[in-house]
């Protein structure tokens, strides 16, 4: 067994471990700084993922566990997803009081899930991976105790993300009930002349209806706006992020890796639902006036976009994919972060809150200003590739009347955040006060924005990564 | 080695609003001369690039040549041509007249010169760039600016104290407009690029793969109206024009100027460009629509800045009407009318800017733009006025003026095609000169209202500058638009002869055969 593919998610689990000790041990007034510990171990599971060998696919457990160059990238991205969310959370520290600690164990053990979801081979593995990442995402959004709309996101989390593993769970019987094995290559030989029963058929679309739940796509959104809204803000990044990204790795191994015979089946399905979900996130965020419920639904309208790249069956939709991810993990990471640092400065979450924010910070509202300009996909930002490599590889793929509606779409998305930045630089403050930010947080945004224009300018590099790493 | 001239054109506005990031707020005057110079400069090798431009040899010029996404067959490929050296010329004036006029702006000012570079920047990218995929990014980079500038310090549109368009609404209609707009377009740009199967964005790679191996009419006949469409909204083709006029008139002076001199021109060079000059076969099915629309332009919009009340919204009409005889330029597809049409699009962003940037003054000075409530500012402005007077008759095409030269080019050019449209469109000059008559009657003649006692006119040299600058360019073209004509036709002409090599022309068959000296009149200066 080799047991160095599974460093990464070793160290993680040390972290965790270790973390469960010092929960215990340190005293409470300063388990705010086991926030260093999380950070440590995600370091460290950084640098051996840069050991791990790029080059050739390493498996294990009896070709479960899968580590190729698909994994590594997305493991980095998740990595980096979860070290930032730490960063975040430390801004959000005294609304979690005493149970700092436990917080951070529970923001690890999503991160295991999402880093074994990168590397699944197998069903039974995929199912595991997305349970650790859900069943910890659902104490999190609950973990304002005291705040009802927090348990109610968590409540509404918990039910949705239920039925939802039941559909997961449902497919993946079927589908093994049709080839006698929940191990990816097993299905690739059995349907590799095209041809599925429609119990497999029906398998593989409740599998993706499970997944569809973790993309945030239509008719599988319903839980999003709530969750969103109530939802502790470090989680709701981790969701909009972290989780939509996993979904969507899941969906690529799947799809590209086992069902590419099928194509006929799930491409024109997901262009449908890829039309649907760009309409229905983007119209239905236009008339929200609490900026978590707006990035909410945007974050429905970008899966759309996700789900667009995805229906492809294409090398160039998938790299549109990739690219996509790295754009909105950069944008929306940076909007949430605002959205954490402003909240406690300007009072709340609503919209109007947000008057003046460019009087009383400069950079935050910039970074705000990048970040939602990013989403919408404006040149030179990183957002603007992603979209247009989608639309490109859609093009390619002769469906002229998706592109219509994804390009339609771009101008609704820039007006709802518009109305944000309309917010933030038109309208008077309410007071004048200049909002501190504290340098590790102002940091943490810089990069993220120079993200942002880097991935929005220099394409090249990333696009041979990722052309390096998608290649099947 | 010395930076490439378009490549220093681009990077120096650019440079300056990174510059101006670090600089702290309370600086106004070194923000001010920061701006300044990083357009002085621009203006410089803008002027340069024009007149180191060799017309006899033609074709593209200065160029440079950076590979940026191999696997997409995308570089940054930057040069001029005739038609795009004269454009970027333009801008840099236009561009370097506003920031002198943006002195007018007092609050947050270094914000605006942020968002102002960074919107010249976008157009210069947009003028100078010969790649699909850049000419979009600075397309769409070029919009967006312009919500903040006109959100911020832009004012609302009024009708006797009642508030018709706000701010914020004419800002949001214009970014969502031309974001429509530009989308569209990229839908048609990426259905190119995909069906070309040269694998490039790249404009002259793109030109030469498609002249060996065309695309088949019947998609041309498909993506083209989707670029001429998605392009023409910002031209502003009836009858997506409706965000233009309220835009201009909700947006501080200097991104009036800017608006209405520049922004509007990138669609009909896009048009021209692109459309006409990627898809022949399309344009041949489909210009004759662009001609008919064309004067729906000219008429409808004269018409109704014939209607109007507030100033700025009778210029806006008007651009949007004199538009139209560009269209009408483009849509003839004759050498000498797209001459015509480029030397419009000079001739118009300058007198446009001009008249913006006069009424800016007027609004500042006296806090209405409201035709009935102003007059007798002659007598308080003079100088003011007289530049009011010398806008109107260029905009008229009087003689002596470019627009003048050029609008009777389109109308030769055009009218062995589209006699009726060309007919139609003359009576848009008499149109014109019944509103730009009555604007400069109402704002400037009369009796002098009692509150306007304290108005001052543009008294300095410094604060004269832009206006003289815009008169001068003005004249010098329509007095002598050989040097000018002939860096067009360098182009121009190449360009038409490649899509519809028509036996019509032979009668002009060359622009330097056609004497235009004796048609400006020795008396003007």
């Amino acid at each position: 067994m080799a047991w160095s593919l599974l460093s990464v998610e070793l160290v993680v689990c040390a972290a965790i471990l270790l973390m469960l000790a010092a929960d215990l041990l340190v005293p409470a007034a300063r388990r705010d700084s086991l926030w260093w510990l999380a950070l440590g171990g995600i370091a460290l599971a950084a640098v051996l993922l840069a050991r791990q060998q790029p080059s050739g696919i390493g498996q294990t457990f009896q070709a479960m566990f899968l580590v190729d160059r698909f994994a590594v990238y997305f493991k980095g991205l998740f990595l980096l997803t979860a070290a930032v969310v730490i960063i975040m959370t430390r801004e959000f520290h005294h609304h979690l009081p005493a149970r700092v600690g436990a917080f951070y164990i529970l923001l690890l053990t999503a991160l295991l899930g999402m880093l074994v979801l990168a590397s699944v081979n197998d069903l039974l593995l995929l199912f595991i991976g997305l349970e650790i990442l859900t069943f910890s995402l659902y104490i999190m959004a609950a973990y304002l105790k005291t705040d009802a709309r927090s348990v109610e996101a968590g409540m509404k989390y918990l039910i949705l993300g239920s039925v939802s593993s039941g559909f997961l769970i449902y497919g993946i019987a079927l589908l093994y009930g049709f080839c006698g094995s929940t191990s990816f290559p097993v299905i690739r030989a059995a349907i590799a002349n095209g041809h599925a029963p429609l119990t497999a058929q029906a398998g593989l679309l409740l599998v993706l209806a499970g997944l569809g739940f973790k993309m945030a796509a239509v008719p599988f959104h319903l839980w999003v706006p709530d969750v969103y809204e109530g939802a502790p803000t470090p989680v709701v990044a981790l969701l909009s992020v972290g989780s939509k990204m996993a979904g969507v790795v899941a969906t690529l191994r799947l799809l590209y890796g086992v069902f590419m015979p099928l194509q006929g089946l799930w491409g024109p399905l997901l262009a449908v639902l890829s039309a649907a979900t760009l309409l229905y996130g983007n119209l239905a965020a236009i008339p929200q006036t609490n900026i978590k419920r707006l990035l909410g639904y945007s974050s429905i309208g970008h899966a759309g976009y996700l789900l667009m790249g995805l229906s492809t069956a294409s090398g160039s939709g998938v790299e549109a994919v990739g690219y996509y991810l790295l754009a909105y993990l950069f944008s929306n990471l940076t909007a949430f972060f605002v959205v954490v640092v402003a909240a406690d400065a300007v009072g709340g979450d609503a919209l109007d809150d947000y008057r003046g924010l460019s009087r009383r910070s400069g950079w935050l509202a910039a970074a705000m200003f990048i970040a939602l300009l990013s989403l919408a996909g404006v040149p030179p930002l990183a957002g603007f590739v992603g979209k247009l490599l989608v639309l490109l590889a859609t093009v390619e793929s002769r469906r002229l009347w998706l592109v219509a509606i994804g390009a339609v779409n771009v101008a609704i998305s820039l007006y709802y955040y518009l109305m944000v930045v309309k917010r933030m630089y038109l309208d008077a403050p309410r007071e004048n006060s200049p909002i501190r930010v504290s340098p590790l947080t102002a940091g943490t945004l810089a990069f993220l924005v120079l993200g942002i224009l880097a991935v929005g300018i220099f394409q090249e590099p990333f696009l041979q990564t990722i052309a390096s790493a998608l290649q099947p | 080695m010395p930076l490439p001239l378009p490549a220093a054109i681009l990077l120096s506005p650019a440079l300056g609003a990174f510059v101006l990031c670090a600089i702290r707020e309370d600086r106004d005057a070194l923000i001010r001369r920061l701006a300044v110079t990083s357009m002085g400069i621009s203006l410089a090798c803008a002027l340069a690039a024009v007149m180191t431009y060799n017309p006899v040899a033609g074709g593209y010029q200065h160029e440079v040549v950076i590979p940026w996404i191999r696997s997409l067959g995308i570089n940054v490929h930057l040069g001029v041509d005739g038609i795009s050296a004269v454009l970027v010329l333009l801008h840099a004036i236009c561009a370097f007249t506003g920031v002198l006029i943006s002195y007018a702006i007092k609050e947050r000012v270094k914000e605006y010169y942020i968002f102002y570079l960074l919107l010249i920047t976008g157009v210069f990218g947009v003028f100078l760039s010969l790649d699909l995929f850049f000419f979009y990014f600075f397309y769409e980079m070029a919009v967006i600016p312009m919500y903040p500038l006109i959100g911020i310090w832009g004012s609302d549109v009024k009708e006797q104290g009642v508030v018709r368009f706000s701010k914020e609404y004419a800002a949001m209609k214009l970014t969502v407009y031309l974001t429509l707009g530009a989308v569209v377009a990229l839908t048609g740009i990426l259905w190119l690029y995909a069906s070309s199967g040269a694998k490039s964005f790249d404009l002259v790679a793109l030109q030469r793969h498609l002249a060996s191996a065309p695309l088949a009419p019947s998609l041309q006949q498909w993506i083209f109206p989707l670029l001429a469409v998605g392009f023409g909204v910002i031209a502003p083709m009836w009858p997506l024009h409706s965000w233009s006029p309220i835009g201009h008139a909700a947006a501080p002076s200097a991104v009036s100027m800017l608006h209405a001199g520049v922004l509007m021109k990138l669609g009909s060079y896009a048009i021209i460009r692109l459309a006409v000059g990627l898809l022949p076969a399309g344009a041949q099915m489909w210009l004759p629509w662009i001609a008919a629309i064309a004067v729906m332009n000219i008429l409808y919009g004269g018409f109704v800045a014939m209607a109007q009340k507030d100033l700025k919204l009778i210029i806006g009409y008007s651009s949007s009407s004199h538009m139209g005889y560009v269209l009408l330029g483009i849509a003839c597809l004759s050498p000498l009318a797209l001459d015509g049409a480029v030397l419009l699009m000079f001739a118009h962003g300058l007198m446009t800017a001009l008249a913006f940037a006069l009424v800016g003054h007027v609004y500042d000075e006296t806090h209405t733009r409201y035709l009935p409530d102003l007059g007798g500012l002659a007598r308080q402005a003079p100088f003011i006025a007289g530049c009011g007077v010398i806008a109107a008759l260029a905009s008229s095409g009087l003689p002596g003026f470019g627009n003048f030269v050029a609008e009777l080019l389109v109308f030769l050019g055009g009218w062995d095609r589209y006699p009726v449209q060309v007919i139609c469109g003359t009576f848009g000059v008499v149109i014109t000169a019944v509103y730009m008559l009555r604007f400069v009657r109402g704002t400037f003649f009369g009796e002098l209202k009692p509150a306007f006692a304290h108005v001052r006119d543009a008294a300095t040299p410094f604060a004269r500058l832009p206006y003289v600058a815009l008169i001068a360019v003005l004249l010098l073209i329509g007095c002598w638009p050989k040097p000018m004509l002939r860096l067009i036709d360098a182009s121009a002409r190449p360009l038409i002869e490649r899509i519809a090599p028509s036996p019509m022309q032979e009668k002009y068959a060359d622009v330097d055969s056609l004497d235009l000296q004796p048609l400006a009149p020795r008396e003007t200066p």
